[in-house]
């Protein structure tokens, strides 16, 4: 898929995606070893969209699985369309009428039914989830498993089992394996601790807040419309910024806004005044804005 | 290469990293996938394999880096070792050599009259393989594995070789003034290899004993009781706090799934009754959510119980989002409330502000009785049945009314309060200690003497077992 640790860099450079060496050597060898990815770090720095930039740049689908408090089996994997199921019974009543008509005894009618029972578990009334699909897709496909922290445990250790043995056991069907083993990505916010045995599975990548020069590179190329100062200037505000003692430091997805917003206003450079009226689009509680409007002379000098 | 990832795996599992065999595994592959050229690609497939915690990442850097060296900045490190070049007396000694086919000088000597610090370096490791330096653990123990080291080369003939060396180039007329030039040559390489030996030999206990030490001084600090640390020891106990919260946290996480049923949950009842064609033949519960205690701590911050009172605020902090709601207040005789810097600030200034800063007359003597007669006429309302109150001090009033009756009227309010207490028992009640007064209105007393002793009521405080544990007194 990747021959190479470089060839991933760029190719995620041409769906415009900056990865840096660390995450594209996570990527190769995620690639290379078949192993799925956790990602973690703070919010925004692109932990989501590296998975969407992994699907671009192979040519495969993006199956998401959000993970929420409550996600079960169910929403993840399959169930069966009962009510479908039901209303066949219902339309097929006179034919499972004649199929029994003359059975000589009870146990033999139960028998003649049961010869037909795959008629009714089969694929056909059996709805796949995101997992399941990833599992059967014809084509191999990259599984976003996403935010897999605010899912509990006991999701976690069943999406273990599947992830481990690419394979999932619907009790009525056996078991259905993998057609093609699906690239993972799974993504934490760190909201709990997750479970080692999940870990342990997994290759493990921490996306922290970019250098100066990567952030630079990736505005440069998400805001190809912003000038080489404000880029920047920006840039450098952030960073700053981020040394700050805030409750939810600006990422790199508030940067991007920042920029763009910027670009709208017609700015090619920042000055006080701008920096103020747009300040609340990269801090967002209104006691981070406080802190860093008093001290803003800081955030700008030399930029 | 193999044995020496293995190697170094053993190392992170010294410095308390947990790898498994799996991951290991994972680890050969993955090197084996990248290759050894770029260290830096080799360095983020080892991390990405072994390393599953972020907080974990630096020890890993830091083993990392003792491990598998930098070629280059070793050679660096090597050629200061090495000191400034005498390029004449390099010149000169290679053409001795040249010149002294018949004087048969060893190769050692040679390396080390000639060789780069690279080279150098080298032998030294070959000369560490077979002293046992697996059983280096102490800094003591550097000297005698240097010296090891060095007796694995033939000095004799080394030296031997060196005198020939010099007697040739007397023989070859050369002045006196150049001849003592060409010995300190020599004997600036001697020292120098031999500052490399032991360079080497630091660099082997710092890799090996990693974490050791670290381990062994966070288990005695946990232990101690807590007035006789030093200021030292108090600054490295923050990390052993903040270990220990998120110990507490992680067991927390863990338990709150095995709770007990409660209410029937109609909704996944009638999707589980689907498949019986709508008769509900599977029950449904809904989990009871155990709700967050709200949490008010009462911290004596007057000197005698300081160390007690900073872990204890260090502890809260770290726990505070296993809580609904902390508010903190300080008192001496005085009592303030700090709850603002707690939510506010990190955990090093948060504490900083409740034990020097807040608004508390912090050198006077503590009056448990007037700080809570204030905090019942103030701050009443701040206490709910949802409330556990929690209080740290030696109790001891300096004779002054110990007004019990604020603390009946605080319980009157409250889920339970938890006294904490500094001083051992045999104290309480003896002097102008008020323990026993205050005793019958608290749910819990403990002492806490020790941060071991400190985690563990805190622990029940978060999980909720502390009411079914009952009083001591």
């Amino acid at each position: 898929m990747f021959a190479s640790v470089e060839e991933v860099q760029e190719r995620f450079r041409a769906s415009r995606y900056i990865a840096s060496r660390r995450i594209a050597t996570v990527v190769y060898l995620a690639s290379r070893m078949n192993r799925p990815v956790l990602v973690e770090g703070p919010a925004g720095v692109g932990k989501t969209e590296l998975a969407k930039v992994l699907a671009e740049s192979t040519g495969r689908p993006l199956v998401r699985l959000q993970c929420y408090e409550g996600l079960d089996e169910a929403k993840a994997l399959y169930e069966w369309k009962y009510a479908k199921q039901l209303l066949y019974t219902q339309m097929l009543r006179e034919r499972i009428g004649e199929l029994i008509a003359d059975a000589p005894s009870l146990t033999d009618a139960v028998d003649r039914i049961a010869r037909q029972e795959d008629a009714f578990f089969s694929r056909r009334f059996l709805s796949p989830r995101p997992l399941l699909g990833a599992i059967l897709a014809d084509q191999p496909v990259v599984l976003l498993v996403d935010e897999i922290d605010k899912a509990e445990v006991e999701f976690e250790a069943f999406l273990l089992e599947v992830l481990s043995d690419w394979q999932v056991s619907v009790p009525e069907l056996g078991t259905i394996k993998a057609r093609h083993i699906p690239l993972v990505v799974l993504t934490s916010n760190n909201a709990r601790e997750l479970t080692d045995g999940l870990k342990r599975r997994c290759l493990h990548l921490f996306i922290d807040f970019p250098s100066v020069g990567e952030e630079l590179a990736i505005i440069r190329l998400k805001v190809p419309e912003a000038s080489e100062q404000l880029a920047r200037q920006v840039v450098s505000a952030v960073q700053k910024i981020r040394a700050l003692e805030l409750r939810k430091a600006p990422s790199i997805s508030e940067s991007l806004d920042w920029a763009r917003a910027l670009v709208i206003l017609n700015a090619d450079r920042l000055d006080p005044q701008l920096v103020e009226s747009t300040l609340t689009l990269v801090v967002k509680h209104e006691r981070d804005l406080e802190r860093v409007k008093a001290s803003l002379d800081k955030v700008l000098a030399d930029s | 290469m193999d044995d020496r990832i293995l190697e170094f795996i053993g190392d992170l599992r010294r410095a308390e990293m947990r790898v498994s065999t799996t991951e290991a595994l994972d680890a050969l592959q993955a090197a084996e996938a990248v290759g050894l050229e770029d260290r830096d690609d080799f360095r983020h497939a080892l991390a990405a394999t072994l390393v599953k915690e972020t907080r974990d990442l630096p020890t890993f850097e830091r083993i990392f880096d003792l491990y598998f060296f930098d070629l280059k900045g070793l050679g660096a490190e090597a050629a200061k070792a090495l000191g400034r070049e005498d390029p004449w007396a390099r010149a000169l000694l290679e053409r001795l050599l040249e010149q002294s086919g018949d004087l048969d000088v060893d190769p050692l000597a040679e390396m080390l009259l000639l060789s780069d610090a690279s080279s150098l370096e080298l032998a030294v490791r070959q000369g560490g393989r077979g002293v046992g330096l697996e059983r280096l653990f102490y800094f003591l123990q550097v000297g005698y594995f240097t010296r090891r080291i060095w007796d694995q080369f033939p000095w004799q003939e080394i030296e031997a070789d060196l005198e020939a060396l010099l007697r040739a180039a007397e023989e070859q007329g050369m002045d006196p003034g150049a001849l003592a030039r060409l010995r300190t040559y020599m004997e600036l390489r001697l020292e120098a290899f031999r500052r490399l030996v032991r360079q080497h030999v630091e660099r082997e206990l710092a890799r090996r004993g990693h974490g050791q030490a670290d381990r062994l001084r966070r288990e005695l600090l946990a232990e101690k009781p807590l007035f006789t640390l030093s200021a030292d020891e108090v600054a490295q106990m923050q990390a052993v706090v903040a270990r220990l919260a998120r110990r507490i946290k992680d067991a927390l996480a863990l338990r709150q799934r095995r709770e007990e049923q409660g209410k029937l949950d109609m909704h996944r009842t009638l999707r589980a009754s689907l498949p019986y064609g709508g008769v509900p033949i599977e029950l449904r519960w809904r989990r009871r959510r155990r709700e967050k205690p709200r949490l008010v701590t009462l911290c004596d911050v007057s000197d005698s119980v300081r160390n007690a009172s900073r872990f204890m605020l260090q502890l809260v902090w770290n726990l505070q989002e296993c809580f609904s709601k902390v508010q903190s207040f300080a008192f001496v005789s005085e009592i303030a409330e700090v709850s603002e810097s707690f939510r506010t600030l990190p955990v090093e200034r948060a504490v900083e502000y409740a034990l020097g800063h807040a608004a508390v007359d912090y050198h006077s003597r503590s009056d448990f009785g007037y700080a809570f007669a204030r905090f019942c006429r103030e701050s009443l309302d701040r206490l709910d049945r949802k409330t556990t109150l929690l209080i740290l001090g030696d109790a001891r009033n300096n004779y002054n009314d110990p007004q019990a009756w604020a603390l009946r009227l605080m319980r009157e309010r409250v889920k339970g309060i938890i006294w904490l207490n500094p001083e051992g028992q045999w104290g309480w009640g003896v002097g102008d200690s008020v323990m026993p007064l205050y005793a019958p209105h608290c749910d819990l007393v403990r002492e806490c003497r020790t941060l071991t002793q400190l985690a563990d009521v805190v622990d029940g405080l978060v999980q909720g077992w502390w009411r079914s544990r009952g009083a001591v007194r």
